[in-house]
């Protein structure tokens, strides 16, 4: 009963709770950081610097009007964000955060689920989160969410593959699928110095399918006048920004986990702080990537995936197997 | 409790499946394929095939959906307006509800009938070996020719359509 039920509800309120704020403050993180990188201060007014800012946008979005346009298919109008914000927190599940600890004598450990499959299940479920934001983009009868629905799934479809060849030469070393075996196999080398190609096609492919700057495709400002979710308001909107935000989230976790060792590091502070350092860096990292490089056109974006990206993936997963037979 | 969560799915999965068939919109149809192919997921996941089950999600509803979509949305096809069409009047609602109906008698009577697992995917031999190593087992060992065969197959194909593509 208790290992059952009671211990998995607890720790899903938590995770729930713990990364919904996170996210929240992702949003503060970016602003804030974007700001002193373009030498502005970013949002100072509510609460000291702005720390309340994430809070008070929450209010507003909540109290907005919340429009559902005259040719919009309705129901996929309304499904698409769901989907987005469903498929988002599902990935939290799957995610390690830390090594177990003991609480009042029971050894509890730090995720809420260790399928053999887990590598896969995240691969396969971020996939299923962009549908949320191609059909936001397709229902709202107009032609630049359209354009940006489009886009969208262009991007996912290149995107992806490479995405998951880097993943393939990560399963190759280890010998498994589970996460948690990948952050255990890295105790002693952190897979970044072993597989640095692979990390790099990892980092790249992942930030174009996070959608953000330099591969913002789906929702370039400049040429869509933000893309897919252009007819969305209130709480609509905030959803498909916050599955964004934990997109960004669970995508600098999974670059912890599998490549910067997860919470291994030297034992002054707990394997959690590590964790969290690490992902907070790859944020920090993504941000720093939009803040320096402009938009790519779209046409070197897809160059960039099928002539580049794509052949230097299976070449290191070719090199991963010799040296493996080899050695 | 497994076999009726298995009838459950089964029936969800050939209603999606009828669904695809009978939307009028492209993009809906598409919607409820990608709902049937996570249902039969789902199917796979109850007959502890977890791998199985999550390259159906990732293949299937992820990648094979996401090209359709893409084809839908890049053709601009909208609804079907074949409205005068007298097959329509013939399947609406209510008879569709008493074929699925018949179509659910149909499973039970399958599913309580005598059935057998044959071949190496057993439950012992998975929890003993593992599901990935059972099928690369026998996918590079006794399954080699047909894999093999099949991905030539593939190949040709992709050869085929990029040379139709050429022509124009």
């Amino acid at each position: 009963m208790v290992e059952y039920l009671i211990i998995p509800v607890i720790k899903l309120i938590v995770i729930f709770s713990v990364f919904l704020l996170i996210a929240a403050y992702t949003t503060y993180m970016e602003r804030k950081v974007l700001g002193h990188m373009q030498l502005r201060y970013g949002p100072m007014r509510v609460g000291f610097h702005g720390l309340l800012q994430p809070i008070a946008d929450g209010i507003k979005n909540l109290f907005k009007e919340d429009l559902i346009p005259e040719n919009a298919d309705k129901t996929v109008f309304v499904l698409a964000p769901a989907i987005s914000i469903a498929v988002a927190i599902i990935l939290l599940s799957v995610i390690p955060f830390g090594p177990p600890i003991k609480i009042l004598g029971r050894e509890i450990n730090l995720y809420l689920a260790n399928p053999s499959i887990g590598i896969l299940f995240i691969l396969g479920f971020s996939t299923l989160g962009s549908y949320g934001n191609i059909l936001g983009g397709w229902s709202s009868g107009n032609k630049y969410g359209y354009m940006g629905g489009l886009r969208g799934s262009a991007m996912i479809i290149s995107y992806e593959i490479s995405m998951a060849f880097a993943v393939i030469s990560i399963i190759m070393i280890t010998g498994s699928f589970s996460i948690v075996d990948m952050v255990n196999a890295q105790a002693g080398v952190w897979n970044i110095f072993k597989q640095p190609i692979a990390f790099l096609v990892f980092l790249i492919s992942g930030i174009a399918e996070l959608n953000r700057t330099p591969f913002d495709m789906p929702e370039a400002e400049s040429e869509l006048c933000c893309g897919y979710n252009v007819e969305y308001s209130s709480m609509k909107f905030a959803l498909f920004f916050l599955a964004e935000y934990i997109h960004m989230i669970v995508f600098a976790s999974l670059v912890a986990t599998l490549f910067l060792g997860g919470w291994h590091g030297p034992a002054f502070v707990p394997g959690v702080v590590w964790f969290f350092l690490k992902m907070f860096a790859v944020i920090f990292l993504c941000i720093w990537v939009r803040a320096t490089f402009p938009r790519l056109r779209y046409d070197k974006v897809m160059k960039l995936e099928w002539k580049f990206l794509l052949p230097v993936a299976l070449l290191n997963i070719l090199v991963t197997g010799l040296v493996m037979a080899l050695l | 409790m497994e076999q009726a969560l298995i009838l459950i799915c089964s029936i969800i999965a050939i209603g999606t499946a009828v669904m695809v068939i009978f939307s009028r919109n492209t993009v809906h149809s598409a919607m409820w394929m990608v709902g049937n192919c996570f249902i039969i997921a789902v199917l796979f996941l109850l007959l502890k095939f977890q791998f199985i089950a999550i390259l159906q999600v990732i293949v299937y509803a992820g990648a094979i959906m996401m090209f359709i979509i893409y084809a839908i949305m890049m053709l601009n096809l909208r609804v079907s307006d074949d409205s005068a069409e007298p097959l329509k009047n013939l399947l609406n609602g209510r008879y569709l509800l008493v074929a699925l109906l018949l179509i659910g008698l149909f499973i039970i009577g399958v599913g309580f009938g005598p059935m057998a697992l044959k071949g190496s995917m057993t439950d012992p031999a998975m929890v003993k070996f593992g599901e990935v190593e059972l099928l690369a087992n026998y996918i590079f060992s006794e399954g080699l020719l047909p894999f093999e065969l099949v991905s030539i197959l593939l190949t040709a194909s992709i050869v085929g359509a990029v040379y139709l593509a050429k022509k124009n």
